[in-house]
This record gives structure tokens, sequence and C-alpha cells, in this order.
């Protein structure tokens, strides 16, 4: 690997040694410009979920790091990810949020694409071009790679990343807390209502730390715990099984996936939950006792906020959500936050959800509102020239992170910090940041998959 | 020169003539108000076009036919 791994990302912005890391790298615009290519243009990025496009024709318009893209199902049933922009003038085809077409007509000029991203309709193609243009050089940009992984979809513009499923690694079963049913069974998610889409003026690695795993910052939504916007009135979530379980943080060093998770024992109880209604109380009693009878490792894990290298968010639990933190500017991050239900819930559970979804999160959510208020100004009080001449530190925890963690028969890959006591560590921001500064640094994928070598070396044993 | 068309509300079936003077019936309309599909019915100026699909673009629509 070319990064010196104490001193990342060339002139040691990135310093994991002493745990700390510069201002730079949240209000440069170089740094910034260069993220663009080096990070958001080779990884692997959330675009949408298929419930958003069940029929052939549907489409979703949605982003992969600055750039608009458009999601769509084509006219014989196939997910397709295509940069929107026309190809003979670059306008924008699809101005619209989401819909149904049998073609994307750019409007500025009239071109006209299938929903298979074919250059089908070229204006006065015969008259004017002497039907010399090759339409099939002129189609949509497709991207390189596409993955619908249990309804979600990805897409990649870099041929030479690892699959997705690769590129995801142990941490699969982080995201499956997400799209698997409540009750265990396989891919049950399915989007509700609209997306919620809005811009806070701060670098888009503001909110990608924090969903990493900053359980510091707790103190910060103190007023949301006082009112009681949990799911039963009390607190911010409803989260009885706290008592009885670990509180981890989990970081996959050579993915730069991280999160806190709660890793309960081996014969818990459900506990009470949803108490503010009846019904949805015992949708989810139901629910916890199925999956208890599944077998899969899984049903022993709580899910609780994490991150997806590089911009998306889960928070597998109270509120179901994803985000996708997508870059605008040095300066300006838009969140898309996309909500999940099982889609067999009774509707009464889906709208009791909904409500709670939206009381939390969003740009009207009380706890995301106070994050953004912190994002805001820390951004803003760290841009000046004074300021950014002094690092931030992230050394809480630093060498407390132990590998093969163990607790009641129940294995945690990565590397592991017990919180259970600690409370807090910065072991899933260093995670991110070392992660960060080696696609800043490397020049291929190859560099970047070092878990290939490590099995190359050992097959070659 | 005639009023412009507005292609986007005509419905499938609707029978049109094109600026090449040929007739054409609608068989799809995306209605985004550019682009037609439509099945030619006649053509002078290349007879086997008659019975072929194509994409008709909307400034290349002169009249609606009754
Ligand atoms: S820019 Fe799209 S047709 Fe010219
Ligand atoms: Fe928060």
């Amino acid at each position: 690997m070319p990064m010196n791994a104490t001193r990342g990302y060339h002139s040691g912005l990135v310093d994991l040694t002493s745990g700390q890391i510069s201002r730079e790298i949240f209000v440069n615009e170089d740094i910034y410009a260069q993220e663009q290519e080096r990070v958001f243009a080779r990884s692997w990025l959330f675009v949408g979920h298929e419930s958003q496009i069940p029929n052939n024709g549907d489409f979703f318009v949605s982003r992969m790091g600055e750039e608009s893209v458009i999601l769509c199902r084509d006219r014989s049933g196939a997910v397709r990810v295509f940069l929107n922009s026309c190809r003979h003038r670059g306008m924008k085809v699809c101005r619209y949020d989401d819909g149904n077409a049998a073609v994307f007509t750019c409007p500025y000029h009239g071109w006209s694409y299938g929903t298979d991203g074919a250059l089908v309709g070229v204006p006065f193609f015969r008259e004017a071009y002497h039907s010399e243009l090759d339409k099939t050089k002129w189609g949509l940009v497709p991207v390189a790679q596409l993955a619908c992984y249990k309804g979600t979809v990805w897409a990649n513009w870099d041929a030479s990343a690892p699959p997705f499923l690769e590129h995801l690694g142990e941490f699969r079963r982080f995201l499956d807390l997400i799209l698997d049913g409540w009750d265990g069974r396989e891919g049950q998610a399915e989007l509700i209502g609209g997306v919620q889409k809005w811009i806070i003026p701060c670098n888009w690695k503001f909110p990608a730390e924090n969903f990493s795993g900053d359980t510091y910052h707790n103190i910060s939504h103190r007023s949301v715990d006082l009112v009681g916007a949990g799911p039963s009135g009390r607190s911010r979530r409803d989260y009885n099984e706290l008592n009885v379980a670990r509180k981890l943080h989990v970081a996959l060093p050579d993915r730069g996936h991280q999160t806190i998770t709660y890793a309960l024992p081996k014969d818990h109880q459900p506990q009470a939950a949803y108490q503010n209604s009846p019904e949805v109380a015992e949708y989810f009693r139901h629910c916890e006792e199925e999956r208890r009878r599944r077998p899969g490792s899984n049903n022993r894990l709580m899910g609780a906020p994490g991150e997806i290298f590089p911009n998306v968010a889960l928070l597998p639990r109270q509120p179901r959500t994803l985000a996708v933190w997508h870059p605008k500017s040095a300066h300006e991050t838009e969140v898309w936050r996309f909500f999940f239900v099982d889609r067999d819930a009774p509707q009464q559970v889906k709208n009791f959800l909904r409500d709670y979804y939206i009381r939390y999160s969003g740009p009207a959510g009380m706890t995301e509102q106070d994050d953004m208020e912190n994002w805001n100004y820390a951004h803003a009080a760290s841009r000046g020239v004074i300021a950014r001449r002094y690092p931030y530190t992230y050394e809480m925890g630093m060498g407390h992170a132990v590998e093969n963690y163990e607790w009641d028969g129940l294995q945690i890959p990565g590397r592991v910090i017990d919180l259970t006591k600690a409370q807090a560590s910065e072991e899933p921001m260093r995670n991110l940041y070392r992660r960060w500064a080696q696609f800043m640094e490397a020049d291929s994928w190859d560099e970047l998959m070092p878990w290939r070598h490590e099995t190359a070396a050992q097959a070659a044993q | 020169m005639s009023d412009p068309i507005n292609v986007r509300a005509l419905a499938v079936g609707t029978r049109v003539m094109l600026g090449s003077g040929a007739e054409v019936e609608i068989i799809v309309n995306p209605e985004d108000g550019v682009w037609l599909f439509a099945r030619y019915l006649s053509s002078a100026d290349d007879p086997a076009m008659v019975g072929t699909e194509d994409m008709i673009f909307a400034q290349d629509v002169v009249e609606i036919r009754p």
C-alpha cells in the first residue's frame, strides 16, 4: 500500500498515530474536488429501492455523488441506472422526481432515449444528419456496475471495483437488520412514503462520521429524551434490551464500514415496546417471537446507527431508515432519507411508524434537527484561516479495540470496542477516515483490496 | 405556416399528416410533447414505409386528419 499507515493522505492530514485529523479535509475545496474523483467516482453508492420502481417503465431520479442519475425498470423488467445527462449537449434528460415513462425525451433539441438507455429518437435524423449519426454510440451513459441486494439498488462508475457483496464483506449482516423482515424473513422491507430531501450547510463527512457510531453526542439529544418522542412516549426509542445487552462498536478496517450494535444474550425474551398502541405492540411482539424461532446469528443483534463507506447511513431500528449524504459542495450536503417498513405489516402499523419516523428523523424530525444544528455550526466555525490550523482529536479509545470478539457464544467480525462500560469511543471514526485516506491516495482499486492479496498469499503458502 | 399542433393531446388512433405528405396513425403517445409512435398508412415519397412503425417528431406533424 502506498499509504503510510501512520500519516495518511499525503501531508499527514489524517494522522492515526496521534489520532488527529486536519480540519482541511472538511473545508478545503481542492480536497473536495479530489474526493469526487477518488472516492465517489469509484465507490459503491446507494441509488434507491426496487419498491420505488415496481412496474416496467417506472423511474426514480437519484444521485451518485454530485451527479443526477436515472434509476429505472426498463420495458423488459431489467433494473438500469444511467447518468441523467443528454449525450447531445448535456441537458438533464429527466427533470421529474419519479414516474413512469415510455421514453426519456430531452427538452433541449428533442433527442429521445428508451428505458434501456438506447438513443431511439433524433429529430431530423434523415434530413439534418443524413442518417449518418451512429445512434448505437450515443445512448445514455450506463453505470459500470449495478447490484440489487434484497431490494436495495447500488451502482458504481468503476468497472474495476469488486462486486458489491465483496465490498460489503461481513458488514452484510448489519445491513440485513434493515432489509430483512422484523420477524427474520429475508428481504421484507419496502419504502414508506416519499424520500425526504434537504440541504445541510456542512461537509458530507460530518454526518458520515456521526452515523458511524457517535454515541458521545447523546447529550445533544437530551431535550428529545425529555420530551419523550419515543414510540412508547418515553425517551427517544424503546431500548429495554439495553439492560441485558452488550453495547459494541464494530469496525471493518479493510472496508471502511462501521456501526454501533447491541449483542443480546442467548435466551433473551422480547421486551415491551410501542406501548402507545396495543396493535403495534402486538405486531412487534409477534415478530420478535418469530425472529427468535429462525436460525441465524442475526436474531441476537439489535441494530443501531452505522455507516457503509462512503456515504450511506443505516439506522435499522427506531426509526428504520437509510440516509445518503450526497456531497453538494465542500460546504453543503444534500441529505436523502429513505424510510422502511415490513411489506406485510398491517396498515395501522405502517401509519404509526410513519408518524414516529418523521417525528424523529428528517428536516422536521426532532433528533435530526439537533444533529444538523451541530454539523452546521461546527462546519462554519472550522472554515476560518485560524480555525483551520487546529486539528480535531479522534484519540478516544485508541488501542482498546479487539479482534475475534465473542460474547455468550456470539462472534462479532472486525475490530470491536465494548462500550457497555466505556460508553463511547472514536474507533468507528478512525476507521472511516483510514479508509477515506486510502481512497484519496490509491491510484487503483487493486491497492484498495488488501483482503484479495491476503487470500492470494494464503493460497500460495 | 399552420398553427402548431399540440401532439401531447392526440389520442391513440388519431391520423395525422406529416410534412412529407405521408399519413400515419398514432399507436403510442408518450405524452412528452415531442414524439409520437406511429404506423405509416401512406407515403408517396417512400412507399416501402407503409405498414412500418416509426417515431414521429412533433415539428413534422402538419395536420390532424378527420
Ligand atoms: S441537449 Fe439533448 S437534444 Fe440537445
Ligand atoms: Fe444524533
